[in-house]
């Protein structure tokens, strides 16, 4: 019976590394605690909870993936061992969290308050739902993970940062989350096919200066707003013609076209001119309601992008569920060549994919204009990389098929969430930018696994 | 997927070319003649010992950030490591910090901790994708996020003092410079590495990692391997990358990523993995200092930087669009030989070069000449003239005799280059059979090395030791 309890094996070498670095670790502790000058009570309480904790870590964590067969043998199994078997990571997961929380309340000086005992709690209480409830949910686990972090994340920023769940601050934070998921719809699409569009940043900053610098010109707000919306279509639609005749090249080429558009953009819009680069220009005052902070739909105090946004989240996730549009869509995403094989045109699906993209990339171009009031090239950079991790974190599958646009609304809310909450503890964007990194690592592996190599063959 | 495949059947029916019968080299080489050729035309400068030892420092950073993308793409699975740029980021910032600290002075010390962080990063890399099995982009980006984050903590603004022994690496005043060294030798390396059944290994796992796990290729191990060795190149690009800026910066070495990424798909990598090589890479990168080269002379004002990105976009777009017509010629063409066609255009734009630096004729020379905008340290005729000397027959003024002297030193060096070349590569070629051919070259090469060390101790560049030792050497 006592072998049931027993970890998963790993092999010799992977265990040797595991204890050595887990005591070259212990050993590090061990230094700086004397050099701190703490009691040799805490340090050698802190030394052993480390080396448990990393073991731990090591065993299971990397356990976990190594073998997957870990065959249990039936019968005779007790209820208790049989929840024990069946939740115990997530137990060994609350052990390593009090006994974090416990060391870190220990040694640092006004932590161990009310509210962060209340977030523990929570954060305690996430992982046994997601450990519980979240089996029930195979189909859509990415989902209900993201959604069970997000309630999370606000539920303890709400505690602990002063005017986290303020209508102003919500209403900030869903504007911006209505820009980077306006960015996103495009990226998801594609993605969805298996490609990637890393233009969609470069088309921002190029829609955002090009309206501006239309505008500039005399051209009435309107008719620039549609040349500047069907511009970025038009490039859309030659990302995804050469995408698709430069197979598994969507990558690269899509990088190529983003740099060719915003150095050609920003060249024209600096003939003539002495501001290399720079525009000037006022922008309409329905551009900029449209996006500011105090703007209003129809009376409401909610700026309309956020309606907008709501409007596109519905029409496309009832639209890929029901329509003929969105099956074929997954189907080409699944399987191009059974898809073929039923007449979906594998091109039209493409182009048309990479086409909304470019839409929605110079429309969000266009609303970022509103809001800040003035062109700038670089307004976009940071996209490039977010809305990757949107589609992501939200669980749709790079590889095409998988997933869908309210996954990625999740994702971009998670991150929204978590920026400000970042910001509210007092993090500089580098630290944001860090823990972003660190994040998606994790959420992605717990849905998005590939299968090993032996099950493909 | 099938392209690279097909290309890998190709080259297991000619096992003695190896790697290098890629017609995918045929776009970037073209490329390179015409944008050295184009270059050249418009600042003859760039061929002088200052012009080329600062494009050489200048562009060894990029080139090696792109051998280090290059050996991780080639491992498949659409391994495109996005993190390389914050990863020489992060090892400059933290190189720049300890050195700061009084940590790191000794050169070997700085050396290995590059590598070593380079590696080890990578190997973390490797272990994730291998066990967690999340696909390696999405890991990449991760690593980017974190990475670029993390630089910005370690030193939040641009600032910090490059070792002392690499103070004057950056000046590029000579071709031989020890940046050049580093990347001759990374070169090499990956040369000698290409030989070994690892990398027959590796290409294989990059074009069909299950054709690799059925075959008995131990697929764990080589995609180790191939981290490992894309996080020490990774290291030495830090290292250049210190010794071209000479101080710490956080966020430079980020644009890394996007370049290299860039120059790597110009030099006829595929992606998606299996297919790629330093020559390739090398090309790949050079032809992107090339353009900004060319593009400098110019001389757009302040649309610089739009003007180089338009092209950047447009080049490596068309130089795509133009890999899809490689097929044809494939099947017109059996016997494609990149080196055959380096040579032969090599030797029309040596051609180009020799006119552009030394015609005399006002005519073939339009007034580019004062548009230099690049190279500012030059004294460009004393130079212009050391290329010519060693060829020119007529009796030899004092002057001429004094530029021949000069120029003896680069003539040795040439020829000691070339030998050393044939020699590595008839070592590399009988390596695989079990004679004494391989010791007997090695123990000719070192005695030609030592010969010429010898030749150099005795007399400091003196011109009469120098021409005898070149016709010793080419027997």
């Amino acid at each position: 019976m006592t072998t049931l309890a027993q970890p998963p094996k790993l092999g010799l070498p992977a265990t040797i590394i595991g204890v050595a670095v887990g005591i070259i670790l212990t050993a590090i502790g061990v230094v700086f605690g004397f050099l701190q000058g703490l009691s040799v009570q805490l340090i050698i309480l802190a030394a052993i909870a480390t080396l448990a904790a990393f073991v731990w870590g090591w065993r299971f964590v990397l356990g976990q993936f190594v073998s997957d067969a870990g065959s249990v043998p039936e019968g005779e199994i007790s209820e208790g061992r049989k929840v024990w078997l069946q939740f115990r990571p997530a137990i060994y997961g609350l052990i390593a969290i009090l006994a974090l929380f416990l060391v870190l309340s220990l040694t640092i000086e006004g932590f161990f308050n009310v509210w962060n005992v209340v977030s523990l709690l929570i954060i305690l209480t996430i992982i046994v739902l997601t450990r519980t409830l979240g089996r029930h949910f195979q189909e859509n686990r990415s989902a209900f993970i993201g959604i069970m972090v997000l309630a999370g994340l606000f539920s303890i920023g709400s505690m602990n940062i002063e005017g986290f769940a303020s209508a102003n601050n919500i209403k900030s934070m869903l504007l911006f989350a209505a820009f980077l998921g306006i960015a996103s719809v495009g990226q998801t699409l594609v993605a969805l096919l298996g490609g990637l569009d890393l233009s969609i940043p470069f088309i921002i900053g190029a829609a955002n200066v090009g309206l501006l610098y239309l505008i500039g010109l005399g051209v009435p707000p309107w008719l620039a707003a549609l040349i500047v919306l069907a511009i970025g279509t038009l490039l859309g639609v030659i990302n995804g013609f050469l995408s698709y005749k430069l197979q598994g090249q969507a990558l690269i080429v899509t990088l190529g076209t983003g740099f060719a558009i915003s150095g050609g953009v920003q060249i024209i819009t600096s003939i003539g001119t002495a501001y290399g680069g720079n525009v000037f220009g006022t922008v309409p005052d329905w551009l900029s309601n449209l996006a500011a902070m105090n703007g209003s739909t129809f009376g409401l105090p909610v700026p309309p992008v956020i309606c907008i946004w709501a409007l596109i989240v519905i029409v496309l996730i009832v639209g890929m569920r029901l329509t003929v549009y969105g099956r074929y869509l997954y189907a080409l995403g699944v399987n191009r060549t059974s898809a073929k094989r039923v007449m979906i045109s594998e091109i039209t699906y493409w182009v048309m994919m990479y086409a909304i993209s470019g839409f929605f990339a110079a429309l969000t171009g266009g609303l970022l204009l509103g809001w800040s009031g003035g062109g700038f090239i670089g307004v976009g950079d940071q996209y490039l990389f977010l809305t990757l991790a949107a589609v992501v974190v939200g669980g749709t599958s790079l590889l095409g098929g998988q997933g869908g646009y309210g996954f990625t609304v999740i994702g971009v809310l998670v991150l929204q969430v978590l920026s400000s909450f970042l910001i509210g503890i007092g993090l500089d964007f580098e630290w944001q930018q860090f823990i972003f990194g660190l994040l998606i690592l994790p959420m992605v592996a717990l849905y998005a696994r590939s299968p090993h190599i032996r099950t493909q063959i | 997927m099938s392209d690279a495949a097909a290309n890998v059947g190709l080259d297991t029916a000619r096992p003695a070319q190896g790697g290098r019968a890629n017609p995918f080299l045929l776009v970037p080489i073209t490329l390179f003649f015409l944008l050295l050729g184009l270059a050249v035309l418009r600042s003859p400068s760039l061929m002088s010992s200052a012009g080329i030892g600062s494009a050489i420092i200048v562009a060894t950073p990029l080139i090696l950030a792109t051998y280090a993308l290059m050996a991780s793409v080639i491992s498949g699975r659409g391994t495109v490591d996005l993190s390389i740029g914050p990863l020489i980021g992060f090892i400059n910032v933290t190189l720049i910090q300890l050195h700061g600290a009084g940590i790191l002075t000794n050169p070997i010390a700085i050396f290995a901790y590059a590598i070593l962080i380079g590696a080890l990063y990578q190997f973390l890399f490797s272990l994730i994708v291998i066990y967690v099995r999340v696909q390696p982009i999405i890991v990449s980006l991760s690593g980017y996020l974190a990475l670029s984050g993390m630089n910005l903590v370690i030193l939040p603004r641009p600032g910090g003092v490059a070792p002392q022994f690499m103070a004057d690496w950056g000046l590029g005043t000579s071709i031989f410079s020890p940046v050049f060294a580093i990347l001759v030798i990374a070169s090499i390396a990956w040369l000698l590495f290409t030989r070994t059944a690892f990398y027959t290994h590796l290409r294989l796992m990059g074009s069909d990692e299950r054709a690799a796990y059925t075959s008995g290729v131990p697929i764990y191990v080589v995609r180790i391997g191939a981290h490992v060795i894309s996080g020490a190149f990774a290291g030495l690009a830090a290292i250049t990358f210190t010794a071209l800026i000479s101080s710490g910066d956080p966020s430079q070495g980020t644009t890394y990523t996007l370049i290299a990424v860039t120059a790597l798909v110009l030099g006829g990598a595929s992606l998606a993995g299996g297919r790629g090589g330093v020559f390739g890479s090398f090309l790949g990168a050079s032809n992107l200092y090339l353009i900004t080269f060319v593009l400098a002379t110019f001389n757009f004002g302040a649309v610089q930087s739009f003007v180089t990105n338009l092209a950047y976009g447009s080049i490596l777009v068309i130089s795509l669009l133009l890999t899809l017509i490689i097929p044809f010629i494939q099947r017109h063409i059996h016997n494609f030989s990149p080196l055959l066609y380096f040579i032969g255009l090599g030797v029309v734009a040596m051609g180009v070069i020799l006119h552009a630096t030394n015609d005399r004729d006002p005519r073939a020379r339009p007034a580019p000449v004062d548009e230099i905008v690049v190279m500012q340290s030059l004294s460009p005729i004393a130079l212009e003239k050391l290329y010519i000397g060693p060829l020119e027959v007529a009796a030899p003024t004092a002057t001429d005799e004094e530029l021949r002297q000069q120029a003896g030193p680069l003539v040795l060096a040439a020829l000691l280059l070339i030998v050393i070349a044939v020699f590595v590569r008839v070592a590399v070629s009988q390596s695989d059979r079990r004679t004494i051919a391989p010791a007997v070259t090695v123990v000719v090469a070192a005695l030609v090395l030592f010969g010429a060390y010898l030749m150099r101790a005795q007399g400091p560049f003196a011109p009469n030791s120098s021409e005898p030792a070149a016709t010793e050497e080419s027997r």
